[in-house]
């Protein structure tokens, strides 16, 4: 293994890494701000908006990653739309996740036992504050498991944002691979760098589900 | 389409029954007595390598049909991304690279290359009446995409190190892509080897423009096989077939077909540094 | 925006013949993943450590890593490795490999559904351990994993599309390869992704109508 080819693309990667990071957390907070938007709106809207949004849902997570990225990055300029890469990354991130957060938060409120919110109103606490301050903070102990889960799954999902030229860690890798002619060993430490990403922030997200959770374990 | 999946799932099968991974005696000789040599390229990079309505086409084809029947024997064609050309050959996973890859001396260390078929001199593309870029050197500053993986990228990398101000090098899976984020104005020029951007600029004259004149030292496109002994037959065979097309004038005559113009091609293996 | 429906009505055929490599990845790499999935999901819950330790190794890593990198890496690794697979069957493989990891424990999730008397009754009864496996406990399983089975499916038939990145001539890379041609990529991309949504909202329906079909089986 060859120590100084690493060092001399040392910058190349890091700032690839930067970039993967970069748009895993833009991307997914911005994910999960829609999704809650739209996961909202579905709750407290007629059945006219709801079909909008079952539609939305399904075609988003009916279609893969990388042709929503086509159509947003190389079909964009044709209805007006001209990203650069990273932007571009950002928002077909926001809008790959953002069915999937809509869908937890969905599942979240449902089984939410609305006789809380019932018992809110009785005592004369009005609804927007009884979301706020009773529903939403229980909520999130439901859905931090799973949001957990998702945001772990989308670090993984930063790879393909290379096939539409971001240059994040796996694009910063090929080019790396094709300059130095050496096509295996790059991949290898990739993966096990994934790998060790992954196991870290599945580990920091059991950390703050313990922390969320602390309360239920008193005895 | 249909017939290129076919062919190529006959690729696939008859290479995967142990041809491959074992060094050859001779590989002229094993592809002769098979009757049948296997060359891969990325059929997108025209007009050297073309999909058109599902068929291949471009100079390479023509070119390399001609080669075959020299060498008698038949053709089955692969289309695979850039990236995983010069990998696969050095894998065995095809005969010989029938793309036009640029001669360089990193490669020509790792690679036996052919006589030159292309040039490959860099020159860069622009948006039809962009009046900002009139020569080269206006892409300082600017954003400019070409081929990840290629020759040509690197030397635009070394090229834009030279200029007054930053240039913005995007690298693209592969050409085409680039040539869509210049129309689209993503970026401002497309650095690529003159015939194919010469080629870009003649088919859509009003979306592309040719910025002469070109850059960096003059190179050549050449196709590639294996190192080592055993290819010496094989690529002695192809440049025998090369030099007689030179002579009779067909390697001409397909160059001009696509280009217009037939470029001054070397019948010696050009130095490379 | 002169959107041309030209363009879509002439190169439909090529993408429809496209969808069916696409379906075949997926079906394909699904029946390996069912196939290792469940070895590994008996190694996993196993009474020896080390065939725990080293499925629990195999289930992390295959999660752990993007698929894009797995494919790469396993389509550029394999020929130096001495085993020169065709791209179609690496890429399955490859597909076929990460699939297992959560197959394994999708069906591990599921085996903890079934009451634990009948694995006791089983061994009761003198039934070997592999019998118990093969003709209690899996049929079993995977009626219950149902649902996460067909949506590993459906990934399944999303997650092929990385396939075009090794230049198998599935839907995506020949959507690449029209667009490079006509210049159209808003139309062809659009019809790729309502052709994937077809196969997806078929996938879906039919996994529907399954479970609906066994749980009849299922509830008592």
């Amino acid at each position: 293994m060859e120590l100084d080819l690493y060092v001399r693309y040392g910058p190349a990667l890091l700032s690839g890494f930067g970039v993967t990071i970069l748009c895993w957390i833009v991307g997914s907070l911005g994910g999960l701000v829609l999704g809650f938007a739209i996961a909202c709106l579905y709750q407290w809207s007629g059945t006219w908006l709801r079909g909008a949004l079952q539609a939305y849902i399904e075609v988003v997570r009916g279609t893969p990653f990388m042709i929503q990225l086509f159509i947003l990055y190389y079909g964009g300029p044709y209805f007006g739309l001209v990203l650069d890469p990273v932007p571009a990354g950002i928002l077909g991130f926001m809008v790959y996740g953002s069915p999937y957060f809509a869908e937890i938060f969905r599942s979240g409120f449902q089984s939410f036992p609305k006789g809380q919110l019932e018992a809110a109103r009785c005592v004369g606490i009005d609804e927007w504050t009884a979301v706020r301050r009773i529903m939403l903070p229980q909520m999130l102990v439901s859905i931090t498991a799973p949001l957990t889960n998702f945001f772990i799954i989308l670090t993984k999902e930063t790879a393909i944002l290379s096939v539409v030229t971001v240059p994040e860690l796996l694009a910063e890798t090929q080019t790396m691979a094709a300059e130095t002619f050496t096509y295996v060993e790059p991949f290898l430490v990739l993966s096990l760098f994934y790998w060790f990403m992954v196991e870290f922030t599945s580990w920091l997200g059991k950390r703050v589900e313990a922390r969320v959770t602390r309360h239920l374990q008193r005895a | 389409m249909k017939k290129r999946t076919l062919l190529g799932l006959v690729a696939a099968c008859g290479l995967s029954f142990g041809l491959v991974g074992t060094a050859y005696a001779d590989q002229l000789a094993d592809i002769k007595s098979r009757g049948k040599i296997v060359a891969a390229t990325e059929m997108h990079f025209a007009p050297f390598d073309i999909l058109i309505d599902g068929q291949y086409q471009g100079i390479c084809r023509d070119l390399f049909d001609e080669v075959a029947k020299e060498l008698g024997v038949e053709v089955e064609y692969l289309d695979l991304p850039w990236s995983s050309v010069l990998p696969g050959l050095e894998a065995g996973k095809f005969d010989i690279v029938n793309a036009p890859v640029t001669i360089t001396a990193e490669r020509s260390a790792r690679y036996r290359f052919t006589l030159p078929m292309g040039n490959a001199t860099v020159a860069l593309l622009k948006k039809a009446g962009d009046g900002t870029i009139n020569a080269p050197a206006d892409i300082a500053g600017k954003a400019a995409g070409s081929q990840k993986g290629s020759a040509q990228l690197e030397q635009l990398k070394v090229y834009a190190a030279g200029l007054p101000q930053p240039v913005d090098v995007r690298e693209y899976v592969n050409i085409d892509e680039a040539m869509a984020d210049l129309a689209a104005g993503r970026i401002q020029a497309v650095a690529n080897s003159m015939p194919l951007m010469g080629y870009a600029a003649v088919q859509r004259p009003e979306v592309f423009e040719l910025v002469m004149p070109p850059f960096g030292a003059p190179k050549f496109f050449a196709w590639v096989a294996r190192p080592g002994e055993e290819t010496a037959s094989l690529v002695a065979a192809i440049n025998a077939a090369l030099l007689k097309m030179h002579e009779d004038g067909r390697l001409d005559a397909i160059n001009e077909k696509w280009l217009g113009a037939a470029p001054d091609l070397p019948t010696t293996m050009p130095a490379v540094n | 925006m002169d959107f041309s429906f030209q363009v879509i009505i002439r190169n439909l055929p090529y993408l429809l013949s496209a969808a069916k490599w696409t379906i075949a990845l997926s079906l394909v790499g699904m029946a390996i993943g069912l196939v290792l999935g469940v070895l590994i999901c008996a190694a996993r819950v196993s009474g020896n450590s080390w065939l725990r330790r080293a499925a629990g190794i195999y289930i992390s890593f295959f999660r752990g890593v993007p698929l894009l990198v797995q494919l790469l890496m396993f389509f550029y690794m394999l020929p130096y490795v001495g085993l020169n697979l065709p791209a179609t069957v690496a890429a399955v493989a490859s597909i076929g490999m990460c699939s297992a990891a959560y197959i394994a424990e999708i069906v591990r999730g599921s085996l903890q559904a079934i009451p634990r008397g009948q694995a006791e009754a089983a061994e009761a009864l003198g039934i070997a351990p592999l019998a118990l496996w093969r003709r209690i406990l899996i049929p079993q399983a995977l009626r219950i994993g149902l649902p996460s089975l067909m949506n590993e499916l459906i990934l399944l038939v999303k997650v092929s599309s990385l396939a075009s990145v090794v230049g198998i001539g599935e839907l995506t890379r020949i959507a690449q390869n029209i667009t490079g041609q006509t210049y159209r990529p808003l139309e062809i991309y659009l019809t790729a992704a309502v052709i994937y949504l077809v196969i997806n909202a078929v996938l879906a329906t039919a996994g529907r109508a399954g479970e609906r079909r066994l749980s009849i089986w299922v509830g008592r």
